[in-house]
């Protein structure tokens, strides 16, 4: 063989390096391009609701009245409440402390499922069909696409809170909660752009 | 004992693992054999090289599709196929080429290559790339046994309403297409943010961003790409799927809707679509042209620059293909504007070649002509796009064959070629053979010749104004002299693609070794055994420059990472920017849970198509299955 010999020598040793980090976790970052996806998708939705809107002289169109307030205007703030139950989960997560883990996801659970059970209220008050007219087909579209979300927020976020109460979270493990938090944290804060444009652009512009 | 990693020859280094630890390393790393042990394959070498095959399969299908129209436009009135059936070969080549070919086919040789590149032992969610693959391949076989069943699309590849909508296409072809189109989102989805983490965080040690190789940087600007193009697809796909399903209004003019928010949604991911299929090219091009010349690349910074800003101005193109649906004059400005810009980034990254090859010593190995024949076609293709983006030229020749000579000059030049280039340079990585040279040499010049014969003279038959999308023309139309030379043409570029397909076959059994730098090449991938070691590597390496192996023969020396465990799955990860060592992510084992999941998701959508339940069937079927999939893992196997 004519390869020339290769001196090799050590310059990095990883024995040293943590092997669980949950706050700079690949996995972190994987979520967050998940999110950017969704963010990506509800951009598309909001530009098709005003695109809409900009082709229809009337919206919503005659004899149909904007959504009502009331319930979403409390979901608004449910919402948001279950992001600081979990963020205190979260804290309590990092520090050990597992029985502020199990109940501040527990009660997360619990805020965005009342949240859930608002918004469908709210939804069987809708005036209008999803196939009567454009303006109820991008209506029902946003809102069903952000209820699935809470559901899927909710589902996932109910298995941690299982695991959570069998004690399977050590400080190492808690990668599952950081993740988790962050995704309920989008799926939370979405809802304040979808709020301002189904229940608001209709009354202002 | 020629295909030695250089960490592993014993006689090198007291660094290197002993013999038993090496091979209780690729014991752990090792993808389990037979049949069922298939459906549980998580690594990236093994994942990568299906996407390619498939996607070739698929190509070559979608191939024979483009011959049987050429056949039956060999003469007029001919016919071989009825109408009909025209419409669905059409949609499905042109469906076909785009979502089950091209973008499939980068993405494999992102994920089989980005790895070795950065020197990591696999990519950061293992199983998440199993599943993508699943899906495609379920939603592109799927496709396929449509067309053999009479269910296939019939309203192009990018399916406008109102044609696709229930009341002018009854029946399930749209709703397969539409559904196939989302199986292809959620697979390309999941492999961008596969790759975006991959490169933003397992580089090895040393390899700062302004050292990661520009394939590397290209296949970064795909994931991208693909991240904020796909979504629009999906949102018009679905709301498609809604009208035709539950009756929704969003495109059904009369009741509110626009058809033209299709068409706006559509060409939003459709436009940066056709450089999403580029830009990795691009760096496949860039790849071979430094090893060929054994140079550097001059004006890496440049070139870099270039690549992100084709990727971000191909976002401001997508009315280009509006221009005759009625646009305000201003909008239409300036999108002609944005798309003469392309250009000047287009620029750049030839003179960073020209200058690259100016002078130089080159090697004019297979792939190297393969890049030529990039080079002459793409910029053929680039010639005829300028003329197209001004609006008044392409009011003319807007759905005339012109168009199509145009999009197979730009596709075929820019991702065919740049991939059979890839095909011959990398072929001896994955296989340990050389594919055999004269074959190829002749592969190269037939495709080029029946390329050229096949599509040039459709650049005349649509300024004589033949539209496309027809299934025949009259005797008297004088198109008959064109159309044969044309479908001639295609003959011959078969026989060149078969030339490759024998070259392949050949070479798998009979081809000569491959040294293990056969091209003798900077970048990391070969620096391992070819094929790979299930570990990718038997040390992962520290690297100091742009050109690592280059370093290595030049210095004689090289730094590794030591201190990883064998008895399982471990992989450095480092910071985003300057690459130093953080942590050791923990790589999850085989298992068979992803394939449950693409099953189940599979039901779901084709469901869909049937029923809306299957939505909610699709929602809590698919988590269950992912519940398996994350479950936690056993303590030992975690801390
Ligand atoms: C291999 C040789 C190929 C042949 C012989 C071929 C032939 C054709 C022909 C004759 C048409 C025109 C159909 C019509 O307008 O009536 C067509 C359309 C098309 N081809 Fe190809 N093609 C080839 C390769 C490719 C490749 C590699 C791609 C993409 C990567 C591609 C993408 C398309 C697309 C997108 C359309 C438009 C379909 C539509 O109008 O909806 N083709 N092809």
């Amino acid at each position: 063989m004519s390869e020339p010999v290769i001196e090799t020598h050590v310059e990095v040793d990883a024995s040293e390096l943590p092997r669980l980090t949950p706050h700079t976790h690949p996995l972190w970052w994987g979520v967050l391009g998940a999110v950017a996806i969704e963010a990506a998708v509800v951009a598309n939705l909001l530009t098709s609701y005003f695109y809409l809107m900009a082709q229809n002289e009337v919206w919503p169109p005659e004899g149909v009245d904007p959504p009502d307030l009331l319930y979403a205007t409390i979901v608004l703030f449910v919402l948001p409440l279950s992001s600081v139950t979990m963020w205190w989960a979260g804290r309590g997560s990092d520090r050990n402390r597992k029985t502020q883990l199990a109940l501040g996801v527990t009660a997360s659970v619990g805020l965005a499922t009342l949240a859930l059970v608002f918004r469908s209220f709210q939804i069987a008050a809708f005036d209008i069909r999803w196939d009567e007219h454009a303006y109820g087909s991008i209506l029902w579209a946003i809102t069903g696409f952000h209820f699935t979300h809470v559901v899927s927020a909710i589902l996932g976020t109910a298995v941690v809170s299982i695991l959570a109460w069998k004690n399977y979270f050590t400080s190492e493990r808690q990668l599952g909660v950081v993740v988790d938090t962050l995704y309920w944290y989008f799926v939370a804060g979405v809802f304040i752009p979808i709020y301002l444009v189904l229940y608001w652009a209709p009354r202002w512009l | 004992m020629t295909d030695l990693d250089p960490a592993l020859d014993l006689r090198r280094s007291r660094h290197d693992p002993v013999p038993e630890h090496l091979a209780e390393l690729e014991r752990t790393w090792l993808s389990p054999p037979g049949f069922l042990g298939w459906f549980t394959h998580v690594n990236h070498t093994s994942i990568g090289l299906r996407f390619l095959i498939t996607s070739l399969v698929f190509f070559m299908l979608a191939g024979l599709l483009g011959l049987a129209m050429r056949m039956q436009l060999l003469s007029p009135l001919n016919g071989f196929l009825d109408p009909d059936t025209y419409n669905q070969v059409m949609t499905v080549h042109g469906t076909a080429m785009m979502f089950l070919f091209a973008i499939p086919a980068m993405e494999g040789i992102g994920i089989y290559l980005v790895p070795l590149m950065v020197g990591a032992r696999d990519m950061a969610f293992p199983r998440l790339n199993a599943f993508g693959y699943y899906v495609y391949l379920i939603g592109g076989t799927t496709f396929f046994a449509s067309l053999f069943l009479g269910l296939a699309p019939d309203a192009g590849w990018f399916n406008y309403v109102p044609l696709s909508n229930r009341d002018y296409s009854e029946g399930y072809g749209i709703d397969v297409w539409t559904t196939m189109i989302t199986f292809i989102e959620v697979s390309a989805l999941t492999a961008a943010v596969e790759l975006i983490v991959t490169i933003f965080k397992l580089r090895v040690p040393g390899m700062s961003l302004h050292r990661m190789p520009i394939f590397v940087w290209a296949i970064l600007v795909m994931a991208f790409m693909i991240l904020f193009a796909m979504p629009s697809v999906i949102v018009a796909s679905a709301f498609l799927m809604m009208d035709r399903l539950v009756e929704t209004q969003f495109f059904v003019a009369e009741m509110g809707g626009s058809p033209l928010l299709w068409q706006h949604l559509f060409w939003f991911f459709g436009h940066p679509e056709v450089y999403i299929i580029l830009v990795p090219a691009l760096g496949i091009v860039t790849t071979i042209v430094v090893t060929f010349t054994q140079r550097p690349v001059f004006g890496y910074t440049a070139l870099v620059l270039a690549i992100v800003g084709i990727g971000m101005v191909s976002f401001g193109l997508w009315v280009h293909h509006m221009y005759t649906t009625g646009l305000p004059l201003l909008g239409r400005s300036f999108f002609q504007a944005a798309s003469a810009m392309i250009a000047i980034a287009s620029g750049v990254q030839i003179f960073s070649w020209i200058a690259t090859l100016w002078g130089a010593r080159i090697r004019f190995a297979t792939p190297m002509w393969f890049v030529l024949g990039f080079f002459g076609v793409f910029i053929a293709g680039g010639l005829t796009g300028v003329m197209v983006a001004s609006v008044p030229f392409d009011r003319q020749v807007h759905d005339t064959y012109f168009v199509v000579a145009h999009f197979h000059y730009v596709l075929v030049g820019g991702a065919v070629f740049p991939l059979f280039a890839g095909l011959y340079y990398w072929f001896p990585k994955a296989t340990g053979r050389l594919l055999h040279e004269g074959l190829g040499k002749w592969s190269c010049a037939i495709i080029f010749a029946g390329f050229n014969v096949t599509f040039f003279p459709m650049h005349q038959l649509g300024l004589e104004g033949m539209p496309r999308r027809v299934y025949t023309y009259l005797p008297e139309m004088d198109w008959t002299f064109l159309n044969q030379l044309s479908s001639i043409g295609s003959l011959i570029l078969a026989a060149g693609f078969a030339l490759t397909l024998w070259n392949v076959i050949r070479s798998l059994r009979h081809g000569a070794d491959s040294p293990p730098n056969p091209w003798h090449a900077p970048t990391l991938d070969w620096a391992t055994t070819s094929p790979p070691l299930n570990c990718n590597f038997a040390r992962q390496a520290v690297v100091e420059s742009r050109h690592p192996v280059w370093d290595w023969s030049r210095d004689g020396k090289r730094g590794v990472v030591d201190g990883l465990r064998s008895d399982r799955r471990e992989t450095v990860v480092t910071t985003l920017l300057d690459a130093r060592p953080q942590s050791v992510q923990i790589l999850p084992k085989p298992t068979p849970w992803p394939f449950f999941s693409a099953v189940i998701a599979s039901i779901c959508f084709f469901g869909l198509i049937f029923s809306p339940w299957f939505y909610v069937a699709g929602v809590f079927g698919t988590f269950v299955t992912f519940v398996f999939w994350f479950l936690p893992r056993k303590r030992e196997e975690v801390v």
